[in-house]
């Protein structure tokens, strides 16, 4: 029988959840950056 | 007069306008006349002892690599650059962004032309080239490929692309009705293209899926058709940005005041665009990389050459493009632009020559003979772009 640890950062894909969670605050992040440029023009 | 002797009348009207369009303007000794011409009529030669004597006799390809240069650059390389077409279709015709409606007949005559030239260069690589008609007839149709997908979306693509730019045929030839009826039939052709561009952009990078023991695992994943998509955006806005940087300088008397004052934000808004778009790939090849654990290949050349690729031409320009669409710095979006599809080529080549086969002793390199047919493919349709951009009425004077 195979034993699953979840605190194993790997087994659980927890590292791949956080990339995901990482990304979306980033995005968010840069699309407000870049979007700056606008109000600046007007 | 009867109805035939007026189609008549019309034809030889015609005929006399195409002869008087087909004579040379402009100057014949340019730097790109005096480089292209030699290497057109080179490429030429070598084509016709490919024709004659084999693939064998003028590539270095063979059963173990039996996909070399001319697949890697001229189709899947050369494909990824056409994407440009069918997002800004995508945003003026369906998303009804009117800033970029004067850029979109010059793109989509770059697409088209991408397609004729590149994609169309796949005969040469065709060991029976008389074949390629197959899946279209239904000689052997081979539902279950990818290529059968490939071959039909490139054919339909052209048409739908064709269609799109058939207006501007139209109206430099004067058909006054005609141009009415084809522009009736753009907003269908363009979700049609748009449809079938998503899905065989995608389908390059399927084709690489049978091949996984092949591709060094760094390059390799099941969701190469995604990453092929999602890449195909920025590689068609980075193309876009780039000619149209050299368009602005070559063609400048055929371009309107008002097109020249608006080009500065049409870039701003490419280079935005590009950079959220490779802001996901990253994330993509990121999310791919931690899933497969590929941490344990990156410390040799091969890992070392993939993080040149990801972080060199996809982070660093996604970086630049987005600091310079926040300074207004048009000069910083061309570095980015010619970064990034650099960048682009180098992933499509690592995936179908540079790291395929890559455990292999004797490598694939292409002969001398490759690079000049690939550079002819290039010229021939900067040539073809040249004269139609002069003919036609590409650059709209009032947008």
């Amino acid at each position: 029988m195979e034993f699953y640890y979840y605190v194993n950062i790997f087994e659980t894909k927890g590292l791949e959840y956080l990339l995901l969670i990482c990304f979306l605050v980033l995005f968010i992040l840069m699309v407000r950056y870049i979007s700056t440029s606008d109000k600046k023009k007007s | 007069m009867s109805n035939k002797a007026v189609l008549i009348g019309e034809f030889r009207k015609f005929f006399k306008f195409l002869i008087q369009e087909m004579k040379p303007r402009g100057k014949w000794l340019t730097p790109f006349n005096i480089i292209s011409i030699p290497i057109i009529l080179l490429g030429l030669v070598i084509l016709f002892f490919r024709f004659t004597k084999g693939l064998g006799s003028v590539t270095n390809l063979s059963q173990q690599f039996p996909w070399g240069f001319w697949i890697g650059f001229d189709v899947v390389t050369g494909v990824a650059f056409a994407g440009g077409a069918y997002i800004i279709t995508f945003v003026v015709y369906v998303m009804r962004v009117e800033k970029y409606h004067s850029i979109v007949r010059v793109t989509v005559l770059n697409g088209l032309l991408a397609y004729i030239f590149y994609a169309g260069a796949l005969v040469l690589d065709l060991g029976r080239p008389w074949h390629i008609i197959n899946p279209i007839i239904g000689n052997s149709f081979g539902y279950n490929s990818v290529l059968f997908l490939v071959s039909w979306h490139f054919l339909l693509y052209m048409i739908a692309e064709f269609v799109e730019f058939s207006p501007v045929i139209a109206e430099w030839a004067h058909w006054e009705k005609v141009r009415k009826f084809v522009s009736a039939l753009t907003l269908g052709a363009v979700i049609f293209g748009i449809t079938l561009s998503m899905l065989h952009q995608s389908g390059l990078g399927a084709l690489f899926l049978m091949a996984k023991p092949k591709i060094h695992p760094l390059w390799y994943s099941e969701f190469i058709p995604i990453l092929f998509f999602v890449s195909s955006i920025f590689a068609g806005l980075s193309m876009i940005i780039f000619e149209g940087i050299i368009s602005h300088k070559v063609f400048k008397d055929l371009i309107g005041e008002k097109s020249h004052y608006s080009y500065e934000e049409i870039i701003l808004g490419l280079g935005k665009g590009a950079a959220i778009a490779m802001f996901v790939y990253y994330f993509f090849k990121a999310l791919i990389f931690i899933h497969e654990k590929q941490w344990v290949l990156i410390n040799d050349f091969w890992g070392y050459w993939y993080l040149v690729e990801v972080i060199g031409f996809v982070l660093i320009p996604c970086f630049m493009f987005a600091y310079a669409v926040r300074n207004r710095s048009i000069g910083i979006i061309k570095i980015a632009s010619v970064l990034a599809l650099i960048g682009i080529i180098l992933n499509r080549l690592n995936i179908s020559v540079i790291a395929f086969n890559w455990d292999v002793a004797n490598k694939y390199y292409p002969s001398w003979q490759e690079i000049v047919v690939t550079l002819m493919v290039v010229f021939s349709e900067i040539w073809a772009f040249r004269w139609i951009a002069t003919r036609m009425p590409v650059f709209s004077k009032e947008n």
